[in-house]
């Protein structure tokens, strides 16, 4: 049943060319992060020689290594693992041995020790959905509206069974933190559509962060510019977008006007000073984003039917309603990579159904399903479906037992589970890959986290295997050595 | 050494630009120019009034037919050498002194008087703290401090202060607990060994503890090193002669420490009587005669090949001598106290390659070798391999005495030039990255010293040297990014907030973000050269932060009693330490006007409005570039 992987890509330790480009570039990004912005503005013109902006802005848009129709991901991350056989992964079996012990040749790490129950159907109908017939749960019934927009990969795996690691994994590839992150690996390889704005962007549940952190939107081991920028979906979306009340607008334009008249002469007395003269832009810049970012979470742009089909304004939908809206705004900005968090802090607060499946999934379900499914409608209306991939999963899944005799709870599970994907370059209506007869284990197709970020890298236009990033000796990249991209889902 | 290999190293030594190519199909092998013994090069000849340094810098300048930079002004060199030896802006005083008098015995007074002031360790130490990736917390899921992790960066401040030979800080590092005379601190000093990320509730225990031992093997690689050793886990290193049986007879120091998986609390250490000291995060052997160590095939804990007995890199040949077997009395194997022995030993040619070059590369802004933590074929070759090696040698023969070592570089003219030349618009085409040091490299001030400044300008710096880490004040907004919020975070009482930022807590999850804005790195893996960025969230942070406009406000309580033309003239010499010109004082007397009407029109009192806009003029004084730079 099972389909091997090919054979591991060969080791990226092997090339040598590029090395005079990468010290270039490394030089570049030390004090020029800037300057083809300013050599667009003729500013240079002005300061002779320095003009040469050798490698410039980090975040300078870059075309593609091929032409593809997505150019902005939206990352729904629901944070704490949901259930593959109650939501995108229906398995009939497990009504059939309901109350029998999971087959001892099923090998799995009993994660945290827990008790370990029964195979238990799944507590929520299934029905078909759309043309297609796609069969999904009634945890997600608006969603269901859509199966014809999306692909279920229900053949996913990954390589830890614990909430810090598999997130950390999920988002960088490796279990291990300090690597980049999905959204990082994205911004450096496509850049910027927008000068104002964060290309990367995550937006956290107001219950918390993740667990392990930061080193979900990390930029590792590349310039801090291309970590995620924590965005909040009122008021000042950004840190430090504002100051104290009283530096109003005009106010702060006065103190700007002779920071810069201070900073000219500061400079005209040093030629050649590039890395001043990118300071000197970076305050204009920061300026205008003071501006525009607070502008890019305004909904009160927004018509009242739009806010009221995410689910803005009523609970329990509001705040993740907020989250999708402002996703479709930012897309509409030029942002490249917006990961939008459902679930936060620990157990419950998160989709870690250990107590109760219904309850837990009733719960973030009933938060999350309008406002996805709106927009979804919201981005096909409006033309930017098609430019847009929108990816949903969590770390792992859930096992198909129980947490304990007649329990409600589920485990965690790497070993099985599902995601989807909609949006630019996807096929629609159709479920790649398959478990086992229980929804335990991934047995055909199977699909690693590290093919989800290649395909995610090639629906954006990405080959995952060039996009490298010259570090300590070797050419790193994204996937390492793996990673394949999984055709069966494109358009 | 054979005779071609000898003519090789002749001729880059007589410094022929790059190394050549000693190498044999795109990759290094034992012929390397950063594998040869150092052997001290004469100066290329020059008046004996020159000093060394600048006629190995003014050779190599003279046959590109340039010329260095005139000497610095007084003002800016008093500057430069307070940013680099102790990260404190001068005294009023002391600029006034210099500024009446800066002949050569008074800067080289100065700069003696620098190297022993007790800052110099605070400043120094974070350099070292970087490359070995230390941090307080161990991160992953509960991101749990390590207790009294602090006092190791502590001991790192006082080995500084104390100019500890580097042999002795290497050893004392990897072996504290296995030198002859251990002590308290020298076990502390292990601490090195532990500071890294560390996953209580790894998937697979077993595999994790191999993940351990890459890190340790990553971290001793680079940071004594500078090879990319951990490469040779699953396979022979592909640029570096380090076969994969090397990274496990390397990594077998560390097999019969705290590696295989035991009760959560440990951390991955020893326990108190292991370690024989309370209250002290360190590390030792746990077993005399551990088990053996087995090489994994393509690096997967799965597959065990053939055992490995502990040993060094065979890079060094004369110094690969198979380990021998610990002293009856020793409780430990001495194995990590040997691997100290290989890299403290004067004929390996890495370790005070490596650390000179680390020297230079904090004082002149730039390494001689551009890549800090990879000397191998991967590098950058050194722009000047002859000076490398005589400041190599000389650092050995001195002592290994790193204070010695600085003192050479800040009184060379190489290190006393201008931040600008007279030729720039020429030079800056012919180098535009400045590797032949024809001008000092302008730098822009690294988070931990902006932040002091700014704590300096407005009188409030606490300078209380070392004990534990303080918390300090954060926006509600960034706790929101945390997973367990009412726990996450307790500012510190308000004074120890204002301590120099070296003693700021490094929570892993939780960066604070005025640090990680201007590029204090995420500590997970050892970073030998941090990035500088330019990025508006730079500007926004100087522009609209909580801290610097409570330095601002601070600023301008301490001028508020002074006649209004005096107050222009002490702002600008407490923020950039130097009085504004006439016009420069034109400005800022408009600007105050122009505020304070602002501020009166919007509805303030009289004297909130004279205090608001003094501030607001302070504010902006911490934004220019002339307090974010270093010329």
């Amino acid at each position: 049943m099972s389909t091997k992987h090919p054979p591991p890509r060969s080791f990226p330790c092997g090339h040598t060319s590029r090395r005079e480009f990468v010290w270039e570039l490394g030089h570049g990004f030390t004090g020029l992060a800037l300057t083809s912005l300013l050599a667009g503005s003729g500013f240079f013109a002005r300061h002779g020689h320095a003009a040469t902006p050798a490698s410039a802005n980090p975040l300078l848009s870059r075309p593609p290594h091929f032409t593809t129709r997505a150019k902005s991901c939206i990352f729904l991350m629901m944070n704490g693992a949901p259930s593959q056989v109650d939501t995108f992964d229906y398995k009939p079996e497990l009504k059939k041995h309901a109350g029998k012990a999971l087959p001892a040749d099923k090998k799995y790490i009993n994660s945290g020790g827990r008790r370990v129950g029964y195979l238990t159907p799944n507590f929520r109908e299934f029905r078909p959905g759309g043309q297609s017939g796609l069969l999904i749960s009634d945890y997600f019934p608006q969603v269901r509206q859509h199966a014809d927009k999306l692909a279920v990969i229900r053949s996913c795996h990954a390589d830890s069974h614990a909430h810090g690691s598999a997130l950390v994994q999920m988002n960088t590839g490796m279990p291990l933190i300090g690597r980049p992150s999905l959204g990082a690996w994205v911004t450096y390889g496509l850049g910027s559509a927008n000068d104002s704005l964060p290309a990367h962007v995550v937006m956290l549940d107001k219950r918390g962060g993740p667990i392990s952190g930061q080193p979900n939107w990390s930029s590792g081991f590349m310039p801090a510019t291309f970590q995620g920028t924590l965005f909040r979906p009122s008021g000042d979306p950004i840190l430090d977008l504002r100051g104290p009340r009283h530096l109003d607008r005009k106010a702060q334009r006065n103190q700007l006007d002779l920071l810069q008249q201070l900073n000219q002469a500061h400079l005209d007395a040093r030629p050649g000073g590039a890395e001043l003269a990118s300071r000197i832009q970076s305050y204009e810049l920061a300026y205008r984003m003071q501006a525009e970012a607070p502008e890019a979470v305004e909904l009160s742009q927004e018509s009242q039917t739009t806010r009221e089909a995410y689910g803005i304004g009523k609970e329990p939908t509001d705040e993740y309603g907020r989250n999708c809206l402002i996703a479709r705004r930012l897309v509409e900005r030029g942002v490249r990579f917006i990961q939008l968090y459902s679930g936060g802090g620990h157990l419950e607060e998160t989709w870690d159904a250990h107590e109760s499946i219904e309850k837990n999934h009733g719960r973030h379900g009933a938060e999350v399903d309008q406002p996805i499914a709106a927009l979804l409608t919201d981005l096909e209306q409006r033309g930017l479906l098609d430019e847009t991939l929108v990816v949903w999963g969590g770390e792992f899944g859930r096992m198909p037992f129980s947490e304990g005799k007649n329990a409600p709870g589920r485990n965690h599970n790497p070993y099985g589970f599902s995601m989807w994907m909609a949006g630019g370059g996807i096929q629609g209506g159709i479920a790649y890959g398959e478990t086992d007869e229980f929804g335990f284990a991934a047995v055909r197709n199977r699909v690693h986290v590290h093919d989800i970020h290649a395909t995610i890298l090639h629906l954006l236009g990405i080959d995952h295997e060039l996009l490298t990033y010259f570090h300590q000796g070797r050419k790193e990249s994204l996937t390492d050595v793996h990673g394949r991209v999984i055709t069966g889902i494109l358009a | 050494m054979n005779p071609l290999t000898r003519l090789c190293l002749i001729l880059f030594v007589l410094g022929t630009g790059s190394p050549p190519a000693m190498s044999a199909e795109g990759r290094a092998d034992l012929n390397w120019w950063a594998f040869q013994i150092v052997e001290r090069p004469a100066p290329p000849a020059s008046s004996p009034a020159v000093h060394p340094i600048d006629a190995f810098v003014r050779d190599r300048l003279s046959r590109e037919g340039m010329e260095p930079a005139p000497p610095a002004d007084p003002e800016t060199l008093v500057k430069r050498l307070h940013y680099d030896l102790t990260g404190l802006s001068p005294s009023e005083e002391t600029m006034a002194e210099f500024a009446r008098q800066a002949d050569n015995a008074s800067m080289e007074k100065l700069v003696d008087h620098l190297l022993e002031s007790h800052h110099f360790g605070e400043r120094w130490a974070r350099h070292w703290l970087d490359v070995v990736r230390f941090a307080e917390t161990n991160g992953y899921e509960r991101d749990a401090v390590k207790p009294n992790i602090w006092k190791y960066r502590d001991w790192v401040i006082r080995a500084f202060n104390e100019d500890m030979p580097y042999d002795q800080f290497v050893r004392q590092q990897l072996a504290g607990d296995e030198i002859s005379h251990p002590t308290e601190q020298s076990v502390i000093a292990t601490g090195m060994l532990r500071a890294a990320t560390w996953n209580d509730e790894p998937n697979d225990p077993q595999d994790y503890k191999y993940e351990r031992l890459e890190d340790l093997v990553d971290v001793v690689g680079t940071a004594f090193l500078g090879l990319t050793v951990k490469c040779a886990r699953c396979h022979d290193h592909k640029f570096d002669p380090i076969p994969q049986r090397d990274y496990y007879r390397f990594a077998a120091a560390f097999w019969p420490g705290p590696i295989e998986p035991r009760a959560r609390e440990l951390m991955g250490g020893p326990t108190a009587e292991e370690l024989g000291y309370k209250d002290v995060f360190g590390w030792t052997d746990l077993h005399r005669s551990p088990s053996d160590f087995h090489l994994l095939i393509k690096g997967d804990p799965g597959r065990p090949g053939a055992s490995v007995a502990p040993g060094h890199l065979s890079l060094v040949p004369w110094l690969d001598t198979p380990l021998h077997a610990p002293a009856p009395e020793s409780k430990t194997t001495q194995r990590r106290l040997q691997m100290a022995a290989f890299l403290v030993d004067r004929s390996n040619p890495l370790t005070a390659r490596v650390l000179v070059n680390r020297l230079w590369q904090h004082l002149l802004g730039r390494g001689l070798v551009g890549t800090p933590n990879n000397f191998g074929f991967k590098s950058e070759p050194p722009s000047h391999p002859a000076l490398l090696d005589w400041l190599a040698a000389d650092f050995m023969e001195g002592g290994w005495k790193i204070k010695r070592m600085i003192r050479q570089i800040v009184l060379s003219e190489t290190y006393r030039q201008a931040s600008i030349h007279p030729h720039e618009s020429t030079y800056g085409v012919k180098d535009s990255g400045n590797r032949l040091y024809w001008k000092m490299n302008r730098r822009r001030k690294d988070a931990e010293v902006l932040r002091d400044h700014m704590l300096q300008a407005s009188a409030e710096l606490n300078l209380k040297s070392g004990g534990p880490s303080f918390y300090p004040e954060l926006a509600p907004e960034v706790l929101e990014g945390f997973s367990r919020k009412s726990s996450a975070w307790a500012p510190s009482p308000e004074s120890e907030r204002r301590r120099r930022s070296i003693y700021m807590m490094t929570k892993r999850h939780l960066l604070v973000p005025l640090m990680t804005a201007f590029d204090f790195p995420n500590s997970e893996k050892p970073c030998g050269k941090r990035d500088v960025t330019i990025v508006a969230p730079q500007a926004l942070a100087l522009l609209n932060n909580h801290f610097v406009h409570q330095r601002s406000e601070a600023l301008a309580r301490t001028l508020r009693a002074l006649a209004p033309d005096a107050t222009i003239a002490e702002a600008w010499q407490k923020a950039l330490g130097r009085p504004p010109s006439l016009s420069e004082h034109a400005s800022c007397h408009a600007h105050l006007a122009e505020q304070e009407q602002h501020f009166r029109q919007q509805g303030s009192e009289y004297q909130e409005a004279r205090f608001l806009s003094l501030a607001s003029l302070c504010h902006l004084l911490l934004n220019t570039n002339e307090f974010a730079y270093v010329d």
